[in-house]
């Protein structure tokens, strides 16, 4: 019952059997044709029990008192506790394969993006700029994630600096005053496409005061997609590996 | 017509409509069914169909059934209680009390079910009781017992209750999603144990209130009236404010603050059959049962995600309640 045990299942190949999704989860695109139950705060309680499925995975977020209806009509429930930060992602795919009798898979999928993971470590060894980056979310305001986010720990593992970082929340509204104190390097926008990123890179550049910062004077303002950062499953891995080439050109390819 | 054929009307009318609602209940849904489906399920039960006519939608629509039957005949008792057509099941602080406490309830994490309530249920139902006893206590102290004392002290503590609430969703803005329904009512989790909890006291305090009725009507008359002809007023009184707080703070406990039942079904019923409490009483007890079980479904099917209640009853009462009025004048 969320987007990120979607795609997690498909990952492990389980896309075939998974019965019901959310009307958030849309990757990968075969997801979308599966029967939705609702959201993520509000799964309709009576499409579940038509789908009559072998295991509900619901998560955290997911009301408690719903996912309690749904175990006292006899379907069994696992509730997941996702946790922050990039370590938890690996527990997590094996859990999801234990529950699943998936085990080999997940543990396999847990290794690849590991491995994938160590060769941004391995390749950021040594480095000494930690250039200092301001994510902003697509939308009305300056929406942006704190120190709690996983967001600001995939900017850690890609060799950056969250500006935000000291805020103690995982999204949190931040200050225009405080950008322009904080001079990011590197602006990353969360969009969920082309031309949303378009509108966002030309609104925050436009905001009084923000042509000084470095990231506009060097136009260092780059798209992330905003459904693969925001969503705790394998994609977060190529997130990664993007900041990482777009924060350390030079030790990445220079794909800029 | 006369009003012995108008009351036949009435009664024949909301019998049927309510055995109508049941069907519908059962009938209508996210997933589709038809009356075919229906049928073959009683002839032959299979698991899934089990748990969706039975368990699903059959318990929501008793529930709704007694939980509308609770507020309107709570109202109905009120309105008699303060003489005054304006009260409400929610005016003596009951509403704001339960939302306190299920709001309350859901920022300190007390989600467990306690005797078959759920964690915000269960506080919803003693903070609302609470505050009544608080208002009744600081009125009968202000020497004698005054109507209007009881209804501007429960305004006053509503009030204070209500901001406090707003403070507690203000701190926990995460909790936000999960309080509207409490703060605007809905059947979305009902089952067979919230009916069967609150099913024994909503026909006790029916069988009583109609056992009381004649009392009722004399006090219409005012209490010194009420006294001179034998009404024992003052027990009268305090029997009749206990049942309408225990109706409607049971029906938050199980389904959040759905308001508006309580005000405007006693008046549509006492339009169409007359003031007589005894009639009165059963009467709105079976038209806001079956008020409610219409308003639920549309809640759950007028959109592909379900609605909090308290938002269609206002928005099918208000319009139906102000033209009942005009036509009256």
């Amino acid at each position: 019952m969320a987007p990120n045990i979607t795609e997690i299942l498909f990952a492990l190949g389980l896309g075939g059997r998974v019965v019901g999704v959310t009307r958030f989860c849309d990757w990968p695109p075969e997801a979308k044709a599966i029967p939705k139950i609702g959201g993520l705060v509000d799964p309709n309680v009576e499409i579940i029990r038509s789908l009559d499925p072998d295991l509900v995975i619901a998560f955290r977020g997911n009301p408690l008192r719903v996912v309690e209806r749904i175990g006292k009509l006899g379907l069994p429930v696992f509730i997941l506790d996702i946790g922050e930060g990039l370590d938890n992602l690996f527990p997590l795919i094996e859990r999801i394969g234990r529950v699943t009798r998936t085990e080999s898979a997940a543990a396999g999928l847990a290794a690849k993006l590991r491995a994938r993971v160590e060769t941004v470590d391995a390749g950021l060894r040594g480095v000494h700029s930690r250039p200092a980056v301001f994510v902003l979310l697509y939308g009305q305001g300056l929406w942006t994630c704190g120190g709690e986010s996983y967001v600001n720990d995939l900017i850690d593992r890609a060799g950056g600096t969250n500006a935000a970082s000291s805020l103690p929340k995982k999204w949190a509204l931040y200050k225009r005053e405080r950008i322009i104190k904080d001079d990011p390097g590197v602006v990353f926008i969360l969009a969920r496409s082309a031309s949303d990123f378009a509108a966002g890179r030309a609104r925050f550049a436009r905001m009084p005061g923000m042509d000084g910062i470095k990231a506009v004077k060097e136009g260092k303002i780059y798209e992330l997609d905003e459904n693969a950062a925001s969503r705790f499953g394998p994609r977060l891995v190529e997130v990664l590996d993007r900041m990482a080439e777009l924060l350390h050109p030079e030790r990445f390819g220079g794909r800029t | 017509m006369s009003r012995k054929t108008g009351r036949r009307l009435f009664w024949a009318v909301s019998m049927f409509l309510c055995l109508a609602g049941f069907l519908l209940s059962l009938l209508l849904g996210p997933v589709r069914t038809t009356p075919g489906d229906l049928a073959r399920f009683i002839q032959n039960p299979d698991r899934v169909r089990a748990a969706i006519f039975i368990d699903l939608r059959l318990s929501r629509a008793v529930l709704a059934f007694l939980v509308g039957a609770a507020l309107a005949l709570s109202g109905a008792i009120l309105q008699g209680y303060f003489r005054n057509p304006m009260a409400d099941p929610f005016v003596v602080g009951v509403s704001s009390g339960a939302s306190l406490g299920a709001v309350l309830a859901t920022a300190l994490g007390f989600e467990a079910a306690v005797f078959g309530f759920s964690g915000p249920g269960l506080l919803a139902f003693l903070f609302g009781l609470g505050i009544v006893s608080l208002v009744y206590a600081l009125s009968l102290r202000r020497g004698g017992f005054k109507v209007e004392t009881i209804l501007l002290t429960g305004i006053a503590a509503g009030a204070l209750a209500s901001a406090l609430t707003t403070f507690f969703l203000f701190m926990r803005s995460d909790s936000y999603d999960q309080a509207v329904f409490w703060l605007l009512g809905s059947f979305q989790l009902a089952e067979w144990g919230q009916a069967a909890t609150i099913a024994p006291w909503v026909v006790l305090c029916l069988l009583a209130s109609v056992w009381l009725a004649r009392d009722m009507d004399l006090l219409a008359l005012g209490d010194e009236t009420a006294q001179a002809l034998g009404s024992p007023v003052r027990r009268v009184r305090k029997a009749f404010l206990v049942m309408s707080a225990l109706l409607a703070a049971l029906s938050v406990a199980v389904s959040g603050i759905i308001g508006f039942v309580g005000l405007v079904v006693p008046h549509w019923v006492r339009l169409l059959i007359g003031p007589g409490h005894r009639t009165l009483f059963v009467a709105s007890a079976l038209a806001g049962g079956t008020f409610l079980l219409y308003c639920d479904l549309l809640a759950r099917n007028l959109l592909p995600a379900e609605l909090p209640i308290g938002v269609i009853t206002a928005a099918v009462g208000a319009p139906f309640f102000i033209y009942l009025l005009h036509k009256k004048r």
